[in-house]
């Protein structure tokens, strides 16, 4: 789900070996070169607000400006940050590469990355690179002399499985973000005010150690969502939330409609969704699952919130379209987040979501609503 | 000047330079440092990649992502057209294209600042369009009434903060948990974004994003406290010790307040902003600090307040911008000192007829808490 992005990333993102192994990264990187045994160099591109192949091989979400890692065949790794010399410091709790230099623009990158081929023959690759201002990403071109090699969506199919520290990282996501959905839950039963409540759920998804935390919410009832954009004290029932935490660079959300009172919308909109994840095992048809939320959800239709992402992979990023399309079928070990939304139109509305992982004869549950 | 009289200048100037069709678009991915074409054109803060579309009859298209923020921004600009599309450039391409083939003469603007995948495609279908950008930034380089009173929320909401870290900054607390408590609390307030930085060392190098580091006794803390409210930025930068400063620290940190407000009286209508930092740069120089009043130790002296435009620039040697009223900007010698490390010390201000008014209620002053 798109949120507001903020202009700073603010919280806990130091690398953490006991959670993330090196090991898990040499993994990662070896695949990448697996899938491509010619290419000597791989360049990966970063940015603040879209960085999950960056952290996926670096672990390193930059916080203030981009970054570029640059990887040999020969094993040599190295980070280029933007934002100055002095913002090195910062930037080397965040990943396990220890050589962090100053970025000095896409003919250096370009430049550096001929050097880091080592006298191999073949094209470097680049990571990441649709995210890159155009100036630099032409004067990279430019200084490689060449087109180099898209290797995104390998990188891509690469994350979809989840390894076992992958599984934790997430499974801790979801912690903060039960903690959240629990205080915003206690909070409006206790009576506080729209954003109060939210706020309540932001608190405690930070002290379960969340590094992100983003929400929506409606004042209509759940018909639109919105942004926190101003302190509001205006009790709503019922109160449409959407809640994404992050930790250890993962992601994790959920859809959730509270009401003091019994809602027909959100009691459909749940038990569509106990339909869905049920029809969920490794190889099932995702036209399947959105058959049966299609299906069952007349005389409602599918809300417009969750009509073109029912179903979504999610993990180092929110959304990056069209990599978060759920694919022909559900894939054993993927994790998916589902999205049961629906509407009539006019004055009843509802979103629920889970989020789970696919595994031999079913799901496990991350987090349901 | 009121939003409707701003883009009444816009529509005015397009028509000067025979732009029939004004497209200005963002990412999405809101930068303190990056300057968002559609929050000036709309007054809309977008979740994700968007544009604005100005005709100069004044007929306004707002395409945004995704689809279904569109109700949201409708609300937000009830007298546009408002599209809700999952991928910007379709959109743009949806509604320009026809005019486009038929000679409609078009200017962008935002275009730079777009990543690869957006403004290459954008730039690739629209092959005539030239760049707007001055105009629509030019046209934003003094702040409306309602962003000047914004900009005063935001700073009372940043003042509130730092009293919030004043009272809960403790030895053995991580940057990151001092951070993400005082970005929430300032949230309780209005600040709906914030950029935060904050550190802390003995001797700082430079303010930069926290970490996980636990305070110590002894540290010197920065704090760039930047909240916005209602999509408008401001700042206040602030220097903490834990524990008692030194008579050192306290002498050099008058020197930088000092500094400080050389600037902010050198910050006058009609001149450029370049005299704001050299009249900076002189105290400091007097005291034998020459050499770090220049890369790698500082670059600017203060900078534009956003999210919409960054106009008049950075507080620096090189910019011609003159100074107007009713702009808003940082002035803040944020130095470093051999003796002291990296010391914080700046205030958002409004140039008014008379002078530079600093927003804050309490200038910057060297604190301590207990350490």
């Amino acid at each position: 789900m798109l949120t507001s992005h903020p202009t700073l990333l603010i919280g806990p993102s130091d690398w953490d070996a006991d959670v993330m192994p090196r090991q898990e990264f040499a993994r990662r990187i070896e695949a990448l070169w697996r899938a491509f045994p010619e290419a000597p160099c791989a360049i990966v591109y970063g940015s603040p607000a879209h960085h999950a192949e960056l952290a996926y091989l670096t672990n390193l979400v930059p916080k203030l400006e981009a970054a570029v890692a640059i990887f040999s065949r020969g094993g040599a790794q190295e980070v280029h940050l933007g934002g100055g010399p002095n913002m090195l410091g910062s930037a080397k709790p965040l990943t396990f590469i220890t050589d962090i230099k100053p970025m000095r623009g896409g003919q250096a990158i370009g430049r550096r990355s001929l050097e880091m081929k080592e006298g191999m023959p073949g094209t470097p690759l680049i990571i990441g690179d649709g995210y890159m201002p155009t100036a630099f990403h032409q004067s990279m071109d430019e200084a490689i002399g060449e087109q180099p090699i898209s290797a995104t969506a390998q990188v891509w199919a690469l994350m979809h499985r989840s390894s076992s520290h992958e599984l934790h990282a997430m499974r801790e996501s979801a912690f903060a973000l039960n903690g959240a959905i629990t205080a915003i839950t206690d909070a409006k039963k206790a009576g506080a005010g729209v954003t109060e409540a939210i706020l309540a759920g932001e608190r405690e998804a930070n002290s379960r150690g969340a590094q992100d935390i983003r929400t929506l919410f409606s004042l209509d009832g759940g018909r639109t969502l919105q942004p926190f954009t101003a302190a509001l004290a205006t009790q709503v029932d019922p109160l449409q939330v959407y809640v994404a935490a992050r930790r250890f660079n993962y992601w994790t959300e959920g859809f959730l409609a509270l009401s003091d009172s019994r809602r027909p919308a959100v009691a459909r909109a749940k038990e569509l969704l106990r339909q869905a994840l049920a029809a969920i095992k490794p190889n099932v048809k995702t036209a399947d699952v959105l058959g049966i939320i299609h299906a069952g959800a007349r005389p409602y239709q599918i809300h417009p919130v969750t009509e073109r992402a029912i179903v979504s992979r999610l993990g180092l990023t929110l959304e990056e379209a069209p990599h978060t399309n759920p694919g022909m079928s559900f894939e054993n070990g993927d994790i998916y987040s589902v999205r049961v939304g629906i509407t009539n139109g006019t004055n009843e509305h509802a979103i629920v979501s889970a989020m789970v992982r696919v595994r031999e004869g079913g799901t496990d549950m991350l987090w349901t609503a | 000047m009121n939003f409707q009289e701003r883009l009444t200048n816009i529509r005015a100037r397009m028509r000067d330079e025979k732009i029939a069709l004004l497209v200005g678009v963002h990412d999405g991915a809101h930068f303190i440092e990056k300057p968002n074409p559609v929050m000036v054109l709309s007054g809309f803060k977008s979740l994700g990649p968007s544009a604005t579309l100005l005709a100069t009859d004044g007929a306004m298209t707002l395409v945004v992502t995704p689809h279904w923020d569109a109700a949201r921004a409708t609300q937000c600009c009830p007298e546009a057209r408002v599209v809700g599309v999952d991928n910007v450039v379709e959109g743009v391409l949806g509604e320009v294209e026809g005019r486009a083939a038929a000679g409609t003469a078009i200017a962008t603007a935002g275009l730079r600042f777009l990543p690869y995948d957006i403004a290459s495609h954008l730039s690739f279908a629209l092959p005539g369009a030239r760049s707007a950008d001055k105009l629509v930034f030019d046209a934003a380089r003094t702040k409306t009434a309602d962003e000047i009173a914004h900009a005063r929320e935001a700073t009372r909401i940043a003042e509130r903060g730092y009293e919030h870290l004043i009272a809960i900054a403790r030895p053995g607390m991580s940057e990151d948990e001092l951070a993400v408590e005082l970005k929430w609390f300032m949230k309780t307030l209005g600040a709906e974004d914030n950029f935060l930085l904050l550190c802390a060392g003995p001797h700082n190098r430079a303010v930069q994003p926290s970490t996980g580091r636990k305070l110590e006794t002894g540290d010197i803390i920065l704090a760039e406290i930047t909240p916005s409210y209602r999509g408008q930025l401001a700042q206040i930068c602030r220097t903490v010790v834990l524990g008692k400063p030194s008579q050192e620290l306290a002498d050099k940190y008058a020197l930088v307040v000092r500094a400080m407000d050389e600037g902010i009286k050198a910050a006058v209508p009609g001149i450029a902003m370049a005299a704001v930092c050299r009249a900076i740069n002189l105290v400091l120089e007097a005291e034998g600090y020459g050499e770090y009043c220049y890369p790698p130790h500082i670059r600017r002296r203060g900078h534009g307040l956003g999210f919409a435009s960054i106009r008049p620039g950075d507080v620096a040697l090189d910019n011609t911008t003159m100074l107007e009223p009713d702009m808003v900007f940082m002035i803040h010698p944020n130095q470093y000192l051999p003796e002291t490390g990296y010391l914080l010390c700046g205030e958002p201000v409004v140039l008014t007829e008379h002078g530079a008014e600093p927003l804050t209620q309490q200038k910057a002053a060297l604190a301590a808490v207990a350490g």
